[in-house]
C-alpha cells in the first residue's frame, strides 16, 4: 500500500515538474532559511555553554544612582575583595579578582606579538574549567606565572615546549610560562582571552592599582565568582546587595547595589536600564526566530495553496478510491503520505542549501557554525521539524481533498464551490502581509542606520589614525614621537588621549564649581589628552582657547564640551575652575579654558556625555592620534609611519586603526540586522511570489474555457490580462492595509530605544505597497498574459 | 436475496420545493440476476445505482444488503460491505492515470489488504483471463476506450465481488467493442455474477435477464 501511495506521489510530482519546482523548491529554501536561523539561535543560546560551571558563575554589578539616573556596570571597587573574604566566603566556592582584557604585548626572543589577555587571581582557571594542554592547571600559583592559550603559545614557541620559558609582558615584566591552555571558542564571553597572569602581579607593578586597594570610590575593577552548591544566585545577591553601602558611608548617596549578573544572561541579556535587567540580544534572537517561522509558514502556505487548488484533478482520483473501497482515513494518510515526501525532499534541498551558504552567512553573522552533522539532537529535531512541516502543509488539503464525495466527482458534475477558494485567498492575504511588513521593516531598519551614520560627529575622522601605547617603554617618548612623525612630513598634526576617540573609558565625578546647586552629583566623561588633541581631531573650540605650549599653567587646565557646559549650568565657563572635593590630598582645581563641540565617542544612537578633557601632564596617553597628510595617500603615509615606530620600538609589533574604520564598528551589529533581516525579506517575497505564479498558472489553466469563450466574444489581450490580475491584485492591497498599521506599531517600537532616531514617513509605507504591487503584477502577469494570448479554437477543442 | 430495496425516497430542496430523484423505489434482486435499468435522461437510473453501489445516500427507506440494514450502518461499515461485495464500471472507465494496467487492477486488493504473493497472483490470472498480459505496463492513456472498459471490468472483478454495477459501460465505446463488452458481462452473469446495469441501448438492455424502466424517479 504504501509502495502503492509513493508511485503515485511520485509520478504525480514528475508528471506536474512546474508544480513540483515551485512546490520544493519554495519550501526547501523555506527550510533552509529556518534552518541557518535555527542554528543560529542556537549558537546565541548556548553561548558560554563551553564553561561546565556556566550555571554557577556570575560577575559582581553595580548600580549606582546620580541624580537620580541609576547606572549599571561591572567596575566594582578592590576593597570588596577583602570585604568578601572576610564576613561571606560561605557563599561563594570560588571568587576571583581581575583586571579588564586588554591588548598586551608579549616577547619571547625575537618574536613579540600582542595579544589581548587579563590578570586575574588563582583560582580562575579552576573556575572556569580551562582545559590544560601542557602545565599545570593551578598555573597561577606564583607572582610572575602566565598562562597561554594554544594559538598564542604557538605563535611565540612555535614546535618548541613552552612550559617553563620565560617571556617578557609590555617591555616590563618577566613572566613564566606555566601551562596552555585549549583556545576558548568564539562562542564565549572569554574568547578573547589569548592570556592570564597573575593579579598580583598587577597589584604590584601598577602604582594606581596599588593605591586602589583601599578605595571604595575607585570603581575600576572587576570580579566573578562561583557561588557555592547550596545555594542560588537570587539568595546570594540579596545577601551582598548593600555590602558596599554599609562599609562605605563616603558612598552611601550613591545608593551602590551590588548583585549577581549570573553567566547565563551575560550575552543575551546584558541591558539595564535604571538598575532594571531589560534584555539585550534576546531581541534578536526572537526577531530571527519569528523571522523564520514566518518564512517557513509562507513556504508551507504554497504548498498548502497549490495542493488545495489542483484538488479539482486529483478529486477524480479521490471519487475512485473511495468507490474502490478507501476509507477516509486512508486517504488521509495517503495525502499527508505525499507531502511528508515533498517536505522530506524539500528538507534534503534545504540541507545542500545549508551547506552551501552557510560559509557566507557566517561571515554575515560573525559567527563560527558548524553544520552539527554529528548531533544526535539535531536530526531528531530535523524529524520532527519534517514532521511538522509535512502535517502542517499537508493537513489541510488532506483534509479537505479526502471530503470530496465519490458520486460528485464520478458524475462529473463536481464543482469547487464558490467560496472553496476563500482559504486560499486568506492564505494569500496572510502571505503578503508578512511580506509587506517585512519590507517596511527592513527599511525602515537601513534608514535608521542611514541616520545615525549621517549623523554630524564632531570631528574629523578620516584620515586619523591611532596607534596604541600600553607599554612601559613609551614613557616619556610623546614629544620625541611626535616630533619624528611631524618631520617625516607624513604626519600634520599629533596628540595622545586616555582612551581611543571612540570610546570612554573613565567617567569622573567629585568636583565643584562656583554656583553648583545643592546635592547635584555630577558624572563627566573624563579622557586625559595632550596639547594638540583638539586640533589632531579638527575638533571645534567654540568658546576660550585650546590648550597651549605657550602657557605652562595649562598644565592644570580643563576643556568641556557644550553639552557638559549645560550640564554644569555653567553660563560663562571660561575662567572657572573645577575643584576637586576630596578631603586627602585633593588635586590642583581645574581651570576651564575653552569649549570644545560634542564629539561622538560613543553610541551614535544617544545623545554626546557631558565630558572633561584634562591636560595629560603625567604621560597616561593609551594612544598616538595621528593626523595623516593628505597630501599623500593613506599607504604612503603608513608605510613612513611604521618605519619610524619600528625604528624607536624594535620591541614592540607596529600596530594601528584607523578611526573612521573603528567608528564604522559601532553600525557593525545594526548593519548585520540590517542586512540579515534584507536577505530573508528579500526570500519571504521570493517565496511569495513563486506561491502566487503557481496559483495564476492554475487559475489560468482552470479558466482556459472562459478565457476562450470570452476571446471568441471579443476580449482583448489586455481584458483577459486585466480580468486575470485583478483578483490577485485586490488581495495585495488588502495585505498592505493590514501589514501597514502592524509594522508601524512593531518598528516604532523599535525606534524607540534609539535617542537619535529617525522620523517614520509615509512615503516608506506608500513605497513598500508599490513595491508590492509592482512585484505582483510582474508575477502574475507571466502566466496571464500567456493565456490570453493562446489560441480560443485550441482551449474550447480540448473541452 | 442480495438485496433488497424498500420505499425507497431521495430528494434535493429546491427554492422550497423538494424535488425527487427517486420516489418510492421497491426492487428486489437475487443472485445470479442481470438486471437493466432503463429510462430517459433525467429519470434517476445513475441515483439508483448509486444508492445501490452504498455511494449515495438516500432519505428514507430501507435497503437491505445481504441482510445488513444499510440505512443503518455507519460510513466506514458501509465502505467495508461494498469493497467486499461490489464492483463498479464506470461509464468513463475512471482508471487511475498515474498507474499501469497492472497498478490499477491491484489496487482494490491493496485496500483489502489482500498479501503480496496472492495479490500478484490474482493480478496476473485477471490479465490472462482478460488477455491484457502485454498491456500490463502500459498507462491508461495509452490504451484504445475498449481496452480501457476492459481494464475497468477486470478491476471491478479482480475481488470476486457478488455484485457488478455498471453505469452505461458501453457509452464511450464504438458499437463494435460495446458488443464485446456485452459479451464479457453476459459470460460473467452465466459464471454467477449478479449485475446491474444502466443503459440507453435496449440491444443492450437485452442482454439482462430483466429490465427496470423509470421514469422521473419511478418504477414504471
Amino acid at each position: 500500500m504504501l509502495k502503492n501511495y509513493l508511485k503515485i506521489a511520485w509520478r504525480n510530482l514528475a508528471k506536474n515538474k512546474a508544480y513540483t519546482a515551485i512546490n520544493v523548491g519554495g519550501l526547501a529554501l523555506g527550510m533552509a532559511v529556518t534552518l541557518i536561523i535555527g542554528l543560529w539561535v542556537e549558537d546565541e543560546l548556548t553561548h558560554n555553554k563551553y564553561f561546565t560551571n556556566k550555571d554557577r558563575i556570575a560577575q559582581i554589578f553595580q548600580s549606582q544612582t546620580f541624580n537620580g539616573e541609576t547606572g549599571t556596570g561591572p567596575a566594582i571597587p578592590r576593597p570588596l575583595e577583602k570585604a568578601f573574604r572576610d564576613g561571606y566566603m560561605d557563599n561563594f566556592e570560588n571568587l576571583v579578582m581581575s583586571s579588564w582584557n586588554n591588548s598586551q604585548y608579549l616577547k619571547y626572543g625575537e618574536t613579540s606579538i600582542s595579544r589581548t589577555g587579563n590578570f586575574i587571581q588563582r583560582e580562575a582557571p579552576d573556575m572556569f574549567d580551562l582545559k590544560i594542554l601542557k602545565g599545570e592547571k593551578d598555573g597561577l600559583r606564583e607572582v610572575n606565572s602566565i598562562m597561554l592559550n594554544e594559538s598564542t603559545a604557538n605563535a611565540l614557541f612555535g614546535d618548541e615546549d613552552p612550559i617553563g620559558k620565560t617571556i617578557e609582558l609590555n617591555s616590563q615584566y618577566d613572566m613564566m610560562v606555566t601551562a596552555v591552555y585549549e583556545d576558548i571558542p568564539v562562542n564565549n564571553s572569554f574568547s578573547e582571552t589569548e592570556f592570564m597572569s597573575t593579579w598580583d602581579a598587577y597589584t604590584n607593578s601598577q602604582e594606581w592599582v596599588k593605591n586602589a586597594e583601599n578605595s571604595w570610590g575607585n570603581n575600576s575593577f572587576q570580579m566573578f565568582v562561583q557561588i557555592a552548591d547550596n545555594t542560588s544566585m537570587d539568595r546570594v545577591t540579596s545577601i551582598i546587595r548593600n555590602v558596599k553601602k554599609e562599609l562605605d558611608p563616603d558612598t552611601e548617596e550613591f545608593n551602590p547595589q551590588l548583585f549577581l549578573f549570573p553567566m547565563k544572561d551575560w550575552h543575551l541579556r546584558s541591558n539595564f536600564e535604571n538598575g532594571k535587567q531589560v534584555g539585550g540580544r534576546i531581541k534578536y534572537v526572537w526577531l530571527f526566530g519569528i523571522i523564520g517561522a514566518f518564512v517557513l509558514l509562507l513556504a508551507c502556505i504554497n504548498f498548502m495553496n497549490l495542493s488545495t487548488a489542483r484538488s479539482e484533478k486529483r478529486a477524480k482520483e479521490v471519487g475512485i478510491r473511495k468507490s474502490i473501497g478507501s476509507q477516509r482515513n486512508q486517504l488521509i494518510n495517503q495525502f499527508l503520505g505525499e507531502s511528508f515526501l515533498v517536505v522530506l525532499f524539500a528538507f534534503l534541498i534545504a540541507i545542500l542549501l545549508v551547506l552551501v551558504f552557510l560559509s557566507g552567512f557566517n561571515e554575515l553573522a560573525r559567527k563560527e557554525i558548524l553544520f552539527p552533522w554529528g548531533e544526535v539532537n539535531f536530526w531528531l529535531i530535523s524529524l520532527g521539524f519534517i514532521l511538522f512541516t509535512a502535517l502542517l502543509a499537508g493537513s489541510y488539503p488532506a483534509l479537505y481533498l479526502s471530503s470530496f464525495r465519490p458520486v460528485d466527482v464520478l458524475k462529473g458534475t463536481f464543482k469547487a464551490g464558490k467560496h472553496s477558494s476563500l482559504p486560499r485567498k486568506i492564505l494569500v492575504v496572510f502571505q503578503f502581509t508578512v511580506s509587506v511588513a517585512f519590507i517596511i521593516g527592513t527599511v525602515i531598519v537601513m534608514q535608521q542606520i542611514n541616520h545615525a551614520k549621517n549623523r554630524p560627529i564632531g570631528y574629523d575622522r578620516e584620515g586619523l589614525v591611532q596607534i596604541p601605547t600600553f607599554s612601559q617603554d613609551f614613557t616619556g617618548k610623546y614629544e620625541l614621537m611626535r616630533n619624528e612623525f611631524l618631520a617625516s612630513g607624513a604626519v600634520v598634526e599629533m596628540s595622545a588621549s586616555s582612551s581611543p576617540t571612540t570610546r570612554i573609558w573613565s567617567n569622573r565625578s567629585g568636583y565643584t564649581w562656583e554656583g553648583k546647586p545643592e546635592g547635584f552629583q555630577e558624572d563627566l566623561a573624563w579622557t586625559a589628552v595632550t596639547h594638540e588633541y583638539a586640533s589632531s581631531l579638527n575638533l571645534k573650540i567654540v568658546q576660550g582657547r585650546d590648550f597651549s605650549r605657550e602657557f605652562p599653567s595649562d598644565s592644570s587646565a580643563v576643556l568641556l564640551n557644550e553639552t557638559a557646559v549645560k550640564y554644569l549650568g555653567l553660563e560663562n565657563p571660561v575662567g572657572m575652575f573645577l575643584k576637586d572635593d576630596a578631603e586627602e590630598d585633593p588635586d590642583e582645581p581645574l581651570k576651564i579654558i575653552g569649549v570644545v563641540e560634542d564629539m561622538i565617542a560613543q553610541s551614535p544612537y544617544e545623545p554626546v556625555k557631558q565630558g572633561m578633557y584634562v591636560f595629560d601632564k603625567y604621560g597616561m596617553g593609551a594612544y598616538y592620534n595621528l593626523r595623516l597628510n593628505p597630501k599623500q595617500s593613506a599607504s604612503q603615509n603608513m608605510a613612513i609611519v611604521e618605519r619610524i615606530f619600528v625604528e624607536h620600538f624594535p620591541n614592540i609589533p607596529f600596530q594601528f586603526d584607523f578611526v573612521d574604520e573603528q567608528y564604522g564598528e559601532k553600525f557593525a551589529a545594526e548593519e548585520r540586522i540590517g542586512r540579515l533581516s534584507g536577505i530573508f525579506t528579500a526570500l519571504a517575497i521570493l517565496i511569495s511570489c513563486l506561491g502566487l505564479f503557481g496559483l495564476t498558472s492554475f487559475v489560468a489553466e482552470q479558466r482556459t474555457k472562459e478565457i476562450g469563450v470570452r476571446k471568441v466574444l471579443g476580449a482583448s489581450v489586455f481584458n483577459v490580462w486585466n480580468m486575470l490580475s485583478r483578483d490577485f491584485l485586490k488581495l495585495v492591497t488588502i495585505s498592505c492595509f493590514i501589514a501597514m498599521p502592524i509594522s508601524y506599531y512593531v518598528m516604532n517600537g523599535w525606534l524607540q530605544e534609539y535617542p537619535y532616531r529617525v522620523i517614520l514617513k509615509w512615503w516608506i509605507f506608500a513605497l513598500a505597497m508599490i513595491g508590492a504591487m509592482l512585484v505582483t503584477v510582474l508575477t502574475v502577469s507571466f502566466q496571464a498574459i500567456r493565456a490570453a494570448k493562446a489560441n480560443p479554437v485550441k482551449s474550447l477543442r480540448t473541452e | 436475496m442480495l438485496l433488497q430495496l424498500k420505499n425507497i425516497f431521495k430528494w434535493v430542496n429546491s427554492g422550497g420545493q423538494r424535488i425527487f430523484l427517486l420516489k418510492d423505489i421497491n426492487l428486489n434482486v437475487h443472485e445470479g440476476e442481470f438486471i437493466s435499468v432503463m429510462g430517459p435522461s433525467g429519470s434517476g437510473k445513475s441515483t439508483l445505482l448509486n444508492v445501490i453501489g452504498m455511494l449515495d445516500a438516500f432519505d428514507e427507506g430501507e435497503y437491505q444488503f445481504l441482510d445488513e440494514s444499510v440505512h443503518d450502518l455507519r460510513e466506514k461499515n458501509r465502505a467495508n460491505l461494498y469493497k467486499e461485495y461490489i464492483g463498479f464500471v464506470f461509464q468513463s472507465y475512471h482508471l487511475l492515470d498515474d498507474l499501469t494496467v497492472k497498478e490499477n487492477l491491484e489496487m482494490p486488493l491493496l485496500y483489502k489488504k489482500v498479501k503480496g504473493p496472492e495479490r500478484k497472483a490474482m493480478v496476473a490470472d485477471m490479465l490472462d483471463r482478460f488477455n491484457i498480459v502485454g498491456k500490463k505496463d502500459l498507462f491508461p492513456a495509452q490504451l484504445s476506450g475498449g481496452q480501457q472498459q476492459l481494464v475497468g471490468i477486470a478491476r471491478a472483478l479482480i475481488s470476486s465481488p457478488k455484485l457488478i454495477l455498471a453505469d452505461e459501460p458501453t457509452g464511450n465505446l464504438n458499437s463494435k467493442q460495446g458488443e464485446e463488452i456485452m459479451e464479457l458481462f453476459k459470460q460473467l452473469n452465466q459464471e454467477g455474477v449478479t449485475i446491474i446495469q444502466v443503459t440507453h441501448s435496449e440491444k443492450n438492455a437485452a442482454y439482462g435477464s430483466r429490465t427496470i424502466n423509470l421514469l422521473d424517479g419511478r418504477m414504471v
